[in-house]
């Protein structure tokens, strides 16, 4: 005889307190298994527990109902039950051993799993690290881009040369502000016109060598032209171009630069002529000096022979008057040069223009030439000169006007400011104007267009070297319209109201 | 194609025709029962060993819930064993024989009347001992487990605590 009670309770109590173990462990995987669905490690865990709570329930309830039914004598229906009981207790500890055969292999395929996503997390957060960095680029370089862009644009606008961008037929498809104001048309009629920069190029050789340089080297490199403007007149402009065979899709142009090198060339020929009548100066000073002593002494002694004439009284006349001629011709050639010593003061160019006028107006000479002053000077304006000299270079400046218009004309004389301060005065006429070739030699020292005998060439060559002396310059343009125009600029001085001059002005 | 197939279907018709003795259907004697009870029992034990000795292998020994689950197992093996033993003792050789008197009386009688034999069959008899525990290691192994990887979730990035 045994104690039964120790067992009975073991027994009874083991089996509840698997059952709740079980269900508990089975929630506990379960909640597991929500932190993170996707580890196959937990799904396992849920299998297994649910196995081991099948089996503790099954279990549990063949052993209590084994003690139920024993304990109330009816053994007999435990044996018959007994057999279907243990079959289902095999059963499932079978499949709670099979399932925990697979943990091994369950745990392999998490931990592939678990590789898998951390690579995947690792490549998001590389993606996403790329892709801000590429962000972060792109602003980068667009920023720059823009920048860029916007240099480029006002380069472009604002650049003083002229920059064309034209099609392979060298149809205009972009022109600046500068090329605006060169061409003298408006910028859509450029572009709306199709017109080509060939329309611009006026000397027909110039044209043909610059395609053809373009055609075949496919540049251009300071290249001198006449540019034809709207106004058909020309400007000579230095052209520099290339093409651009384009990127990103866009088709091959060809871009030039244009510089206007008009008033350069003015310049150079200025100071060209500048140098060449300083040279002429020196020359004829020296002559002139070496010269003027022999004629004084040539006409002292023939005033002494005039006083006890005789035979040769005529003959002593005529060497008289040509001796003076000489020195006339010598003095103007000393005023040219510079070399003369003349009285300078204050003058006011009005009155001596003025006044040119009125002595001029009642020469035979002017009878039939009408003499303009469309803007009267309004006040004085003053320069350092002498007046006898300045009223002289106006005097020849009229004279070689009035031949121009062949003594019936229009002559037009304008006194005033010029755009930088300075004195101007223009006489102009409505003549034949000056052939192109005698542009550069007009202020030569003897150079005329007048017959032998009509003039000496000395008028202009004078007027220049007293406005240079004067500190201003004298300039020469053939006028659109007809007939040349003479312009005179000189420094103006501005006068105290005691008369002294205070400030020059330039 | 047709002809194959009606010439498959005719096979098993035939059978059925013509019965004959099947001779190869076994019959099973008392003992099949127990001895598939057995293989269960093993089969069972072995799964337990496999487990214990895979969570060694794979590093997890190092965590504490996956020990405890180790123990879990261990308590198992012992359970097994003790039921392999308690069953070959009583229902495969017979050797012991339990009769309940009463609730608080049972008889254990020995072939031999080995008192032994009766001690360590009444104690194999209380296999709860062995099972419970496994349970409850089971049970505070996947509590470790469910903690320790709530604080996993935690400390990582975008968790609460990172986040905070």
């Amino acid at each position: 005889m045994t104690a039964n009670l120790p067992i009975l309770l073991v027994d009874v109590l083991g089996s509840v307190i698997m059952v709740v173990l079980g269900v508990l462990s089975l929630f506990k995987a379960k909640s597991l298994r929500d932190l993170d669905p996707d580890n196959v490690v937990f799904l396992y865990l849920i299998w297994i527990c649910a196995g081991f709570t099948i089996f503790a329930v099954s279990r549990s309830f063949s052993h209590i109902l084994r003690q139920f039914l024993v304990l109330t004598g009816s053994g007999d229906v435990w044996a018959s039950i007994g057999p279907f009981t243990g079959a289902v207790n095999t059963i499932t500890f079978m499949l709670v051993g099979t399932v925990t055969l697979f943990f091994n292999q369950s745990w392999r395929i998490n931990e592939k799993v678990l590789s898998a996503k951390q690579k995947h997390q690792e490549t998001s957060a590389k993606l996403l690290e790329l892709n801000q960095t590429l962000e972060h680029k792109v602003v980068e370089r667009t920023e720059k881009l823009t920048s860029s862009e916007h240099k480029a644009r006002r380069i472009f606008e604002h650049s003083l040369d002229t920059i064309v961008v034209t099609d392979p037929a060298f149809v205009i498809a972009e022109i600046n502000q500068a090329g605006v104001e060169l061409t003298g048309y408006r910028k859509s009629d450029i572009l709306d016109n199709r017109m080509g920069l060939k329309d611009f190029l006026a000397v027909r050789s110039e044209r043909e060598k610059i395609l053809r340089l373009l055609g075949t080297d496919e540049y251009i490199l300071n290249e001198e032209a006449d540019f034809l403007r709207a106004d058909q007149s020309l400007v000579r402009v230095l052209i520099t171009g290339g093409v651009d065979y384009g990127a990103f899709g866009c088709g091959k142009t060809f871009h030039f630069i244009i510089k206007n090198i008009n008033d350069k060339k003015q310049m150079e020929q200025q100071i060209a002529q500048a140098d060449k009548l300083a040279a002429l100066g020196e020359l004829s000073a020296g002559v002139a000096h070496e010269i003027n002593n022999p004629l004084g002494i040539i006409l002292g002694y023939t005033q002494l022979m005039l006083k006890n004439p005789g035979d040769h009284e005529e003959d002593l006349k005529i060497i008289e008057k040509h001796v003076k001629n000489c020195r006339i011709v010598v003095s103007d050639l000393l005023t040219f040069a510079r070399k003369g010593s003349t009285k300078m003061q204050p003058i006011d160019v009005c009155q001596v223009v003025a006044d040119v006028i009125g002595f001029l107006g009642n020469h035979s000479d002017f009878r039939d030439v009408e003499i303009r002053c469309p803007e009267p000077c309004s006040g004085p304006l003053m320069i350092f000169g002498n007046e006898q000299e300045l009223a002289q270079v106006i005097m020849n400046l009229m004279i070689n006007a009035c031949h121009a218009v062949d003594k019936k004309g229009c002559i037009q004389v304008e006194t005033g400011m010029d755009d930088h301060g300075r004195v101007k005065i223009t006489v102009k006429d409505n003549g034949t104007g000056i052939p192109e070739k005698d542009f550069s030699r007009i202020f030569d020292p003897f150079f005329t267009t007048k017959p032998v005998g009509k003039g000496t060439g000395l008028g202009l060559s004078v007027g220049y070297g007293i406005i240079r002396r004067y500190g201003g310059d004298i300039m020469v343009r053939n006028r659109k319209e007809k007939g040349a125009a003479f312009t005179v600029t000189l420094p103006r001085i501005e006068m105290n109201s005691d008369g002294r001059d205070r400030e020059e002005k330039r | 194609m047709i002809r194959t197939g009606c010439f498959i279907c005719l096979i098993p018709a035939w059978a059925l025709i013509l019965p004959a003795p099947a001779f190869a259907i076994q019959l099973h004697t008392g003992n099949a029962g127990i001895i598939a009870h057995q293989i269960g029992h093993l089969f069972f034990l072995f799964a337990m060993v496999t487990l214990m000795f895979t969570i060694n292998s794979q590093g997890l020994i190092r965590q504490k819930g996956w020990r405890q689950i180790q123990l879990a197992a261990l308590f198992f093996i012992f359970w097994n064993l003790d039921t392999l033993i308690a069953h070959f003792l009583d229902n495969q050789i017979e050797v012991v024989r339990i009769e309940t008197l009463s609730i608080t009386r049972l008889a254990v009688t020995t072939q031999s009347d080995s008192q032994l034999l009766a001690v360590i069959y009444y104690f194999l008899k209380m296999d709860h001992l062995w099972c419970v525990p496994a349970m409850i290691f089971l049970y505070i192994g996947l509590d470790s487990l469910l903690k320790a990887q709530r604080e996993a979730q935690r400390q990582a990035p975008g968790g609460k605590e990172a986040g905070q």
